[in-house]
């Protein structure tokens, strides 16, 4: 048995310790994708479906304030990025000011979309108005409470801002940015 | 990840959101637009996945699996959209 064995039979985690992060992040982010990517299958495949609903429920959202949310977040992720990098240069006053940015922007990004929901209820739209709009408010309130999720993690991980936690926390916070940029186009833009 | 490289990231990202928000006024016919919208975010998840997850540096097998996942899910929503655009 090799050295490199030895270490993977230790941790118990093989290639995922590859990874940044606690490895068991990776499974849930795995988990996550997963989740999502056939949610938003449902939803594409939906839309064939019902071509004129769809479009009608569209042009009822705001994409522009979407478009904004979506450079709150990406702004966000990259401040987590930064303190990560940060963290890992054992920084840990600067990386947690970088991490409150990251969540500052983050209850931004909640504040916006809150907005834009009760705009959307105002117009007399709500879960069971129409195929389109339960999974509009399913797709974008499941990520929404992750957005949430995220801000709690980056709190906690904030508080030692110790490398490992740090990067564990960011690569949440990096999932909920990506499946947003996925998210945003299908929902809100794409004919 | 040095600090200039995610600076970058983050340019590249704001530039990519705000050509993402023009592109329906700019691109009238559907199948180019739709082409246009789901290959920004490829572009924008790209980075996502590099720079900002960190898996630049990590083996191909996760950095593969994430980044299919982006192009699998962006690339079924513009086939089915350009079905049913065609049919």
């Amino acid at each position: 048995m090799s050295a490199t064995d030895c270490e993977q039979e230790e941790t118990g985690w093989g290639i995922l310790e590859d990874l940044p992060g606690d490895p068991m992040i990776w499974v849930l982010i795995f988990s996550e994708l997963a989740a999502f990517g056939l949610f938003l299958g449902a939803f594409i495949v939906a839309r064939a479906i019902h071509p004129a609903m769809f479009a009608a429920g569209q042009a009822t959202l705001d994409a522009h304030l979407a478009g904004l949310n979506t450079i709150v977040l990406v702004t966000s992720g990259w401040a987590a990025a930064r303190g990560t990098a940060v963290a890992r240069a054992r920084c840990k006053q600067a990386a947690r000011g970088w991490l409150f940015g990251a969540m500052a922007l983050g209850g931004v990004f909640i504040a916006i979309k809150l907005f834009e929901y009760a705009g959307e209820i105002a117009q007399g739209n709500g879960l069971e108005t129409s195929p389109f709009f339960t999974l509009y408010f399913l797709l974008t309130g499941f990520h929404l409470l992750h957005v949430g999720l995220g801000i709690v993690i980056l709190a906690v991980v904030s508080w030692r801002a110790e490398v490992i936690g740090v990067e564990t926390g960011a690569a949440f916070w990096h999932m909920v940015d990506l499946l947003w940029i996925v998210m945003f186009p299908i929902l809100y833009l794409v004919r | 990840m040095i600090p200039g490289r995610l600076d970058l990231t983050w340019i590249v990202l704001i530039g990519l959101a705000l050509a993402t928000v023009l592109v329906p006024s700019l691109a009238t016919r559907p199948l180019l637009g739709n082409a246009l919208l789901l290959t920004f975010a490829a572009l924008k998840g790209h980075r996502i996945v590099l720079d900002f997850l960190g898996l630049r540096a990590a083996p191909a097998l996760w950095r593969g699996l994430v980044s299919a996942w982006v192009v699998i899910v962006l690339l079924f929503a513009w086939s089915v959209s350009a079905i049913v655009a065609l049919i």
